[in-house]
């Protein structure tokens, strides 16, 4: 079920909409806005409020994404931890360079299939599960999910996006009581990747 | 003998046969359950010695069998969607089916993390089992990095529960979760670059391979394609199951049945009417053999209790060497012309027949010595039929035939004597020596080139449209048939789960080398209680001390109710197997369970998913006490490579069984002479198959030995009958070239067959037979006549 969620969130976060919103055009602007950067480095700061806790979690770190190859999810606070997210597996990378595999669920192999598909055009698998409405300008704005019903609108309440040039900000709501709100700064286009980077995320 | 006793003999024999007849229709029809069997693997031996492999095999087959799955597809996918909803509706409203589900059942987190809550601290990943027993392992880390991983965290197991994400990773892996289709609408769903894929399956309420079933269930199924298809425009169904596989292999059966006999019928009145020019000895013909297929039928399912359906299309062909018996009867009639006499016709024929039966007996009994159900069915089938054929021209066919008939055509003889004396003339002498030299040096070239094929696809061979559909289904589902698996067994549940743990080790690290897409055991869902209680004692190291525990807990932002309730709740029970297996969770996996098969021990089964070969299954299995890779398909496969290989030495020793026989009867000096049309036309058999680059295949050695069976029958025909025809020169070979006729007729045609193994039969016994009949001369060569 997790990885149900995460692949969706992972799509929407990266990639574009479809325009059954409200404002088609400005969808359309923001997805091309957005799909002009194929790789990216944005500083992250991430606050987790869950019933379970009595106080809101942060850490925070870099995360550099690329274009149908996936993410790099490098949490420095409050503990360093290093996650690759591809195609096909969820890797953490030790201090070490070691590549050790947490899941290796076949869900998040779609991951980067629904990725490719929405890039070059076929964007009706997030419009599949939930009802988009967009605001504001190009320059900023925002977009709200709401799962259409189905077993995800009984674990997901809601997810908000907000950007400008670069997606700005993530807020994840669930039915739980689970708020999880991602807010990126810095956000620049990647330049040249590092080895490591490279064979963390799969490229040649 | 008067003719009293002719008549009393012939009613006798009537009788005889009507009541075999009674039983044979009582037998086919008028038991509960259909006696002709179209599960081409049931015909296929016991291959494993471990007999609860073979329960293993039945069981997963049921499992799999009564199943159908289908796959609604269209570009749009509401389109889909809607189009498998309206399947499932349309089929539900047939009895055939005991279930179509579509829509899934309504569904509850809890119900899926419940059962495993008071076993969470013996489940563990291996991932999380390498990091707990690390030296380093710093829970304050573990707990911060499952607390704040990104995007979403945990929805299965309650974070409070389960504070580290342990169970929840386990939850994880379970096979449930890794399916390729997700649930989207309440429908199972797959997307994929063409359109929406969305799962409908469904249970017959009987068996797969039961006809009444097969026919309600597929008319059913074509209505309702039809009806989604006219409603849903742009819709295509994938289907797959044991169902059409059955529906397929019994429908070329038939078609073949129907062609075959058909054709053969045929051409065989044909034939009859241009030599006898009269239909009266046509239907004799046809009543003789007649008799042996329906003996031969009833004999077979009283034996076998069930008849395969390759041992009818057999039976077919068989038409062809029964009719023998009674053309001989009919020419030595034909040619006795005003003199005729039934009794003294039928000692004229007696030894040529009865020399000619018991040569066939004997090779068709070496068939039935092979330890293969079908072959042994075959090879009494066969027996039977000849037997009762040839007993009918004895017993029946003299009442029938007491006036004297029209000689055989002109023509016929003219032509049959034209070309013995050529053959005869070109395998005299030192002429004869030479051309048989010259003649085995082009066949050498051919026996070079001789290759050979085992494969089980021989047999059976699933039309490539249902193959390809399975096998897409299999990509988007990872649902499908296998027939591989592991056995595993153990002295008790707990031995057999800890050599499951060690086999689905292996497994796993061939899945990470991208070797296997994956594997289904239930070790992977139950550990064993030693792995169990070897995972809470990795979780001691955290749990031992509760104020530490609580400190971490409390650091992390934990309540303290929750982390009270979560020092409560360690270490917890282990999970045992039979507690899980009656979970709903279990309901799909249950027949992994083998628990009812074997008394004393326990067993179960392990799937690997993949197109892995059968060499790297089997190291899979190497050196694991009470694990066995069955896999039918391989096995059968090795079976069929090893009965080929003694084929040769059954054909070598059924030459031998005759020349005693031969000798006997004609005289030591002669034999060579008499076995030289059947032994060379197997050779030059062989040679053409090689040149046509035909591997071959235990199915071309049962050929050869008809071929040798039929060959000696026409040797013998030849021998016998010609000083009984000395004023009709001709007319012997002439019905020794009318039975290889009916034979080319009758076996020749299932070189056209869909089988492969039947279309390898049929074209041997085309080539063999047409060779023997051709050298047959030969063998009386000393003799030459004019007409």
């Amino acid at each position: 079920m997790r990885s149900l969620t995460r692949i969706l969130l992972f799509a929407l976060l990266l990639a574009g909409f479809n325009a059954q919103a409200q404002s088609p055009d400005l969808l359309h602007s923001i997805l091309n806005q957005l799909s002009q950067h194929t790789a990216v480095r944005a500083r992250f700061t991430q606050l987790r409020q869950s019933p379970a806790l009595t106080q809101a979690q942060t850490s925070s770190g870099q995360l550099l994404f690329v274009t149908g190859h996936g993410m790099l999810w490098q949490v420095q606070q409050p503990y360093p931890d290093t996650l690759a997210l591809t195609g096909t597996r969820t890797v953490r990378i030790e201090a070490d360079g070691r590549m050790q595999a947490m899941h290796s669920e076949r869900g998040v192999s779609q991951i980067s299939q629904m990725l490719q598909g929405m890039l070059t055009g076929q964007l009706d698998t997030v419009t599949r599960q939930f009802e988009v409405h967009a605001d504001g300008s190009t320059a900023q704005w925002s977009l709200h999910f709401t799962p259409k019903p189905s077993r995800m609108a009984q674990v997901l309440r809601g997810i908000q996006l907000d950007g400008g040039v670069y997606l700005q900000r993530i807020r994840i709501s669930m039915q739980d009581g689970t708020q999880t709100d991602i807010q990126m700064t810095d956000t620049h286009d990647a330049g040249p990747l590092s080895a490591l980077e490279k064979h963390a995320l799969g490229l040649p | 003998m008067t003719q009293r006793n002719l008549w009393l003999r012939a009613v006798g024999f009537m009788l005889a046969t009507l009541l075999v007849a009674l039983l044979g229709v009582w037998l086919l029809f008028g038991r509960a359950r259909s006696s002709v069997q179209t599960d081409l693997l049931a015909m296929l031996p016991a291959t494993e010695r471990n007999p609860l492999a073979e329960v293993a095999a039945q069981q997963l087959a049921h499992a799999n069998g009564d199943r159908i799955i289908l796959v609604t597809t269209h570009a749009d996918d509401a389109q889909a969607k809607a189009a498998a909803r309206e399947f499932r509706r349309l089929l539900a409203k047939d009895t055939v089916f005991a279930s179509v589900t579509a829509e899934l059942p309504p569904f509850d987190l809890q119900q899926l993390t419940a059962p495993y809550l008071g076993h969470r601290f013996g489940l563990l990943t291996d991932a999380d089992r390498q990091a707990l027993a690390q030296p380093g392992y710093d829970p304050k880390r573990a707990l911060a990095q499952h607390i704040n991983e990104p995007f979403a965290t945990a929805v299965g197991a309650r974070l409070q529960d389960d504070p580290f994400g342990w169970l929840q990773h386990w939850l994880e892996q379970q096979p449930w979760s890794r399916s390729g289709l997700l649930p989207e609408d309440n429908l199972l769903t797959a997307h994929r670059d063409d359109g929406s894929y969305v799962l409908v399956t469904a249970t017959l309420s009987g068996s797969s391979y039961d006809d009444v079933i097969q026919r309600r269930a597929l008319s059913a199924l074509d209505q309702a394609e039809r009806s989604i298809e006219h409603d849903h425009p742009g819709t295509r169904v994938l289907r797959t199951g044991a169902l059409f596989y059955a529906a397929a292999a019994r429908s070329d059966a038939e078609r073949d049945v129907h062609r075959v006999g058909l054709i053969s019928t045929l051409g065989i009145a044909l034939l009859l009417l241009m030599v006898f020019r009269s239909l009266g000895p046509l239907l004799l013909a046809f009543l003789s053999t007649a008799i042996g297929i329906i003996a031969a039928t009833t004999v077979s399912v009283l034996v076998f209790d069930q008849i395969y359906l390759l041992t009818l299309v057999f039976g077919a062909a068989l038409l062809g060497e029964a009719v023998d018996y009674s053309i001989q009867y009919l020419t030595a009639r034909a040619n006795a012309g005003a003199t005729w006499n039934p009794n003294r016709g039928l000692m004229q024929v007696r030894p040529a027949l009865l020399l000619a039966l018991g040569t066939s007996l004997l090779g068709y009994a070496l068939l039935g010595l092979v330890p293969f159900s079908a072959l042994r069915q075959m090879a009494c089938f066969a027996m039977v039929g000849m037997a009762a054929a040839c007993l009918s021209v004895f017993l029946l066919l003299p009442a029938l035939l007491r006036r004297p008939a029209k000689p055989l055509t002109d023509f016929s003889v003219r032509g049959a004597l034209a070309l013995q004396n050529a053959v005869s003339r070109f395998t005299t002498g030192s002429r004869g020596v030479l051309l048989a030299a010259l003649a085995l040096l082009l066949a050498i070239p051919g026996w070079l080139h001789l290759r050979h094929d085992d494969d089980v696809h021989l047999l059976i061979s699933p039309p490539a449209v249902l193959v390809a559909q399975e096998q897409q289904i299999r990509d988007i589902t990872g649902l499908g048939n296998g027939s591989q698996f592991y056995l595993v067994q153990g002295a008790d549940e707990e031995q057999m789960l800890q050599r499951e743990e060690a086999l689905e080790q292996r497994l796993q690290t061939m899945t990470d080398a991208g070797q296997l897409q994956g594997w289904t055991g239930l070790a992977g869902m139950v550990p064993s209680m030693r792995r169990q209680h070897a995972n809470q004692a990795l979780t001691a190291a955290l749990f031992a001390q509760p104020e530490q525990t609580r400190q971490w807990l409390h650091d992390a932002g934990f309540r303290d109710a929750d982390i009270e309730r979560l020092l409560q709740a360690w270490p917890g029970t282990p999970m045992g197997l039979q507690a899980w297996l009656k979970t709903p969770l279990a309901t799909p996996f249950r027949y992994l369970w083998m628990g009812d098969a074997a008394p004393n021990t326990a067993a179960s089964l392990v799937l690997p998913q993949g197109n892995a070969s059968h060499a790297l299954l089997q190291q899979a299995a190497a050196n694991l006490p009470g694990v066995t890779l069955v896999d039918k398909a391989a096995g059968v496969s090795g079976l069929f490579g090893h009965y080929r290989r003694y084929a040769s030495l059954w054909l070598l020793a059924a030459m031998l069984l005759i020349v005693p026989v031969f000798g006997w009867r004609y005289g030591w000096r002669s034999v060579p002479r008499v076995l030289a049309p059947p032994v060379l036309g197997i050779g030059f058999t062989l040679a053409m198959l090689g040149y046509l680059h035909h591997p071959l295949t235990l199915f071309h050695w049962m050929a050869l030995m008809l071929v040798l069976g039929v060959g000696a029958n026409y040797a013998v025909f030849l021998h016998e009958g010609e000083p009984h025809v000395t004023h009709r020169p001709g007319a012997m070979y002439a019905s020794v070239l009318l039975s290889a006729a009916t034979a080319l007729l009758s076996f020749g045609l299932l070189a056209f067959s869909s089988m492969p193994a039947l279309q390898d039969f049929g074209l041997t016994l085309l080539l063999g037979i047409g060779c023997t009949a051709l050298l047959v001369p030969a063998s009386t060569a000393s003799r030459i006549f004019s007409s």
